[in-house]
């Protein structure tokens, strides 16, 4: 289930909430003498919902998240139980890193796999993966997929997620979750389950054993999910139509301004799709009572590549910090071993967004700026006016776009030959159709992606606190409506990151 | 859920949750209770069924898909808010929606580029056609309403070049196909009321229009539009442009029958649905039941089906048209100078029309497109089988 979607917005949504709201944390069942039994309520509410969510989208998939949850949670309680024996931690620790890993290599990466190497080898591997789908459609007909393998969705967030928990145990950085409701509940929330934000499980352990909800951080939630709802279904879905429509042109044709003003349109799409399905997430999370980690800070607004790397997808970077970049030995160890370990992280971070040579290119695009503006450039980026230092970081942010969703090298070389003018003309028709008929969307996403907007909405807050308060609720109800008019008929309304 | 006594509550919160909350049950409530409708009218499309659980349907994720296409097709006030979406977009400047130009006074399709290479297999199959028969064969593609009133678009708006489309087609055809130029006749009568305003299909007067351009070639004398009584059968139609574009604001439509008093009678109109079955057998072209729902265009001759059979009482040759809807309304006219029309619809032919029609019987044979479906079609390619 998407939350940009009716069935979420309307019947899930309401419906668990307010079973939710009026559930206590944990009921206590008196089982007789002195003894009872503590039912923890909400993270049980949390479980069932949070696999029906799940499942509604990964009817068949939903079987492996429960296996690997099942086996975290039980390398975790090992890792308890033998608390002085090292060697035990550490086998604990490596079958839980490597069964997630394992799920992604299987479910991600086996097909790229077999295909680079058969393109390398010129071989005609078939990938196990698909034998198995076949031997397994031989027996149940279960109408797996023969060709390619299916991704399950929110692969890649959840096994993340599940890693923090394994190692920051082994590192003793939190407590062991003795519950295999609380664990499977934090696996299953479900405002983050299937795009994130990668919330560690240090960020919300101590709110799955108890946390308050009230009326305060409902509509703290609804104010934050409104928000999200209007970047996704009014931002990044008008604009993605332009896209949609100048991806699939013939790039060898295309005037230099239809290009960029496509390529424009999706740096917008991207950035207010994901965003916007991360503030869903979180104001889900804070009317559920828990606080999700920012994951995205105005990305287009930073005055270096690095920084927009501390802006956007706050989450996965910390992730790809704390337990890759970090346990390689950071920046502590000399220039070239630093200079590795930036290559090998942005390398990783590139894959992570998807099988495929043009995503580990776009890493590796990102790792080499990094690595300029820290072997000097940075220092003159300081330097010059910020005006200039964000045209840069925008620019290099946009061609990196172009390297993301060209799906080919290929066709990337031929995209970045069009804005610079291969495809003949400057403007022709096209662009000048697409900018005219557009102008107000382009306007309102630059507009939304600076900090403009919000700077003004803080200076409302201070100068006119109580109308700004009545507004609030104003605010939500137009994007109710607005956003309903548009999914009752949502012909186009693509969730990008289901494929990571 | 509780509320601390001593902790004040902040109004504003407190509207903000009521007020979300009770709009999503409020529709929610409304969407399960109000009653549904099984077809879209407004859509021309059937509405989805509530799904059957099964495991088979929930393992295939079929259940699920249908569950959220049953909710948006019932979902209360559905057209109202695509209506209200429609008004806001126009309103804020973008005049074009699903596919759909809406323009001043009418609506008109959007037409990208055509793929010649596609166009090319009809035309060779066309040409094969006409090798293969010996039968005189002529072929007329009509532009639409998106070509004659180009100029009315928004500015710099993409639309196929039908003209170049039609003359491109037509300079592929081999000599012995006998093309007719309708193009001049409809853009010349552009202020006439030729096409719909909210439909893909030409008038009645367009039809005609056409009709009598094409007399010479076919080798019949039109009847002049002044012997006809003209009846205003089908009022307030709205048509297939507006069931995308959902917009009110371009005038409805009117749908035109044209009498001939004293003109030779149609005897017999032969439907056959469906191959291997007997035809049903009707005694007019007019269908009358199409004028009380939305679909009035399929009065005439009703709805596409493979193979139209009218028999009249005039006793001219027998003519075979290949075609798209556009004949529909356009065959009536023939009904004065051919003894013997049938009319065949290559979507829904998969085998050689040699095997479906005797088309050794026929005096001529009358390809008729519109340039928009010809574009698009992979169907008329059959003809070479």
């Amino acid at each position: 289930m998407v939350f940009s979607s009716l069935t979420f917005l309307y019947f899930f949504l309401p419906i668990v909430l307010i079973i939710y709201i009026f559930l206590p944390n944990k009921i206590n069942v008196p089982l007789g003498s002195e003894r009872s039994l503590v039912i923890p309520a909400r993270n049980l509410l949390i479980l069932i919902t949070g696999f029906f969510f799940y499942a509604w989208g990964e009817p068949f998939y939903v079987i492996i998240m429960f296996i690997s949850t099942l086996i975290d949670y039980t390398a975790g309680r090992l890792m308890n139980k033998y608390d002085n024996d090292q060697r035990i931690r550490t086998v604990c620790l490596i079958v839980s890193v490597c069964m997630n890993i394992g799920l992604l290599a299987v479910f991600k990466y086996s097909d790229f796999i077999f295909d680079t190497i058969n393109s390398v080898f010129n071989s005609h591997i078939t990938n196990p993966v698909i034998l198995v789908n076949r031997k397994i459609n031989d027996i149940y007909n279960f109408g797996l997929s023969e060709d390619r393998v299916a991704l399950p969705i929110g692969i890649s967030f959840y096994t993340f997620q599940s890693m923090s928990y394994t190692i920051d145990l082994y590192l003793r950085k939190i407590k062991v979750q003795k519950s295999l409701i609380g664990f499977t509940s934090y696996v299953t929330l479900f405002p983050q389950i299937v795009a994130g934000p990668i919330v560690r499980y240090e960020d919300v352990a101590a709110e799955i054993e108890d946390r308050k909800v009230n009326i305060g951080k409902i509509s703290e939630g609804i104010a934050k999910f409104s928000k999200g709802l209007a970047k996704k279904v009014l931002l990044a879905n008008n604009i993605g139509i332009i896209w949609t429509e100048v991806k699939a042109m013939d790039y060898t044709q295309i005037s230099a301004a239809t290009a960029w003003l496509g390529i424009l349109a999706f740096t917008f799409q991207i950035y207010f799709d994901f965003s916007g399905y991360s503030d869903m997430a979180v104001g889900l999370g804070k009317m559920l009572g828990f606080n999700f980690p920012k994951n995205f800070d105005h990305p287009y607004m930073s005055k270096s590549v690095s920084e927009f790397w501390r802006r956007w997808h706050i989450t996965l970077g910390t992730w790809f910090r704390e337990y890759v970049y970090i346990p390689l030995g950071g920046n502590r160890k000399g220039m070239a071993k630093t200079l590795r370990n930036l290559l090998i992280v942005w390398g990783l971070t590139g894959l992570w967004h998807g099988a495929s040579w043009n995503f580990v290119i776009w890493g590796l695009y990102y790792g080499v700026l990094i690595i300029i503006e820290r072997i000097g450039f940075g220092k003159i980026l300081e330097k010059l006016p910020k005006a200039v230092s964000m045209a840069y970081t925008f620019l290099a942010a946009v061609f990196g776009w172009v390297l993301f969703d060209t799906d080919t090298i290929g066709k990337a070389w031929q995209f970045f030959k069009a804005m610079f003018g291969a495809g003949g003309s400057f403007a022709d028709s096209t662009a000048k159709y697409i900018l005219s008929s557009n102008v107000l969307i382009y306007v309102i996403c630059i507009f939304a992606a600076t900090t403009l907007f919000g700077n003004l909405m803080k200076f409302f807050k201070k100068k006119k606190k109580h109308i700004y308060e009545y507004a609030v609720p104003a605010a939500v109800i137009c994007v109710l409506f607005l956003c309903t008019s548009y999914l009752v008929d949502a012909s186009y309304n693509p969730f990008l990151y289901f494929r990571f | 859920m509780k509320i601390k006594k001593g902790k004040r509550i902040n109004i504003p919160d407190l509207i903000t949750c009521i007020a979300f909350f009770a709009v999503l049950i409020f529709m929610a409530l409304m969407t399960v209770i109000l009653p549904k409708q099984d077809f879209l009218e407004m859509e021309n499309s059937y509405a989805e069924k509530f799904p059957e659980l099964s495991a088979k349907s929930v393992y295939n994720r079929s259940y699920m898909n249908k569950m959220e296409k049953y909710i948006s097709d019932h979902f209360a006030g559905r057209i109202s808010w695509i209506k209200g979406r429609t008004i806001l977009e126009t309103s804020l400047g973008k005049n074009e929606r699903n596919g759909i130009y809406i323009l001043d006074d009418r609506l008109v399709e959007k037409i990208p580029e055509p793929d010649y290479s596609s166009a090319d297999k009809a035309i060779a199959a066309i040409n094969k056609f006409a090798k293969e028969h010996d039968v005189p064969v002529f072929a007329m593609i009509v532009p639409t309403s998106a070509e004659i009133y180009a100029d009315e678009l928004p500015e710099n708006a993409p639309n196929a070049d039908q003209k170049e489309f039609i003359n491109y087609v037509y300079r592929g055809l081999d000599r012995s196909v006998n093309t007719i130029d309708v193009y001049q006749t409809m853009l010349s009568n552009r202020d006439d009321y030729i096409y719909y305003r909210t439909d893909h299909h030409w008038t009645t007067k367009g039809a005609y229009l056409a009709y009598a351009a094409a007399g010479k070639k076919m080798g019949y004398d039109p009847v002049p539009l002044e012997m006809f009584d003209i009846e205003h059968a089908g009022i307030d139609f709205i048509g297939t442009f507006y069931s995308k574009a959902l917009y009110d604001g371009v005038e409805k439509d009117t749908l035109d029958f044209y009498h001939l008093p004293g003109g030779y009678p149609v005897t017999e109109v032969d439907i056959t649905e469906h191959f291997g079955e007997e035809p049903e057998v009707y005694g007019s072209m007019y269908f009358r039941e199409y004028l009380d729902v939305k679909d009035k265009y399929s009065a005439f001759l009703g709805s596409n089906v493979p193979i139209v059979d009218i028999r009249t009482g005039c006793e001219g040759g027998r003519l075979l048209i290949i075609k798209d809807s556009y004949a529909h309304c356009y065959a009536p006219f023939l009904t004065q100078h051919y003894s013997d029309i049938t009319l065949a619809d290559m979507r829904y032919i998969n085998i050689s029309l040699d095997k479906v029609i005797d088309t050794s019987g026929y005096d001529q044979v009358l390809i008729l497109y519109n340039a928009s479906s010809f574009m698009t079609d992979t169907d008329i390619r059959k003809l070479g089988y």
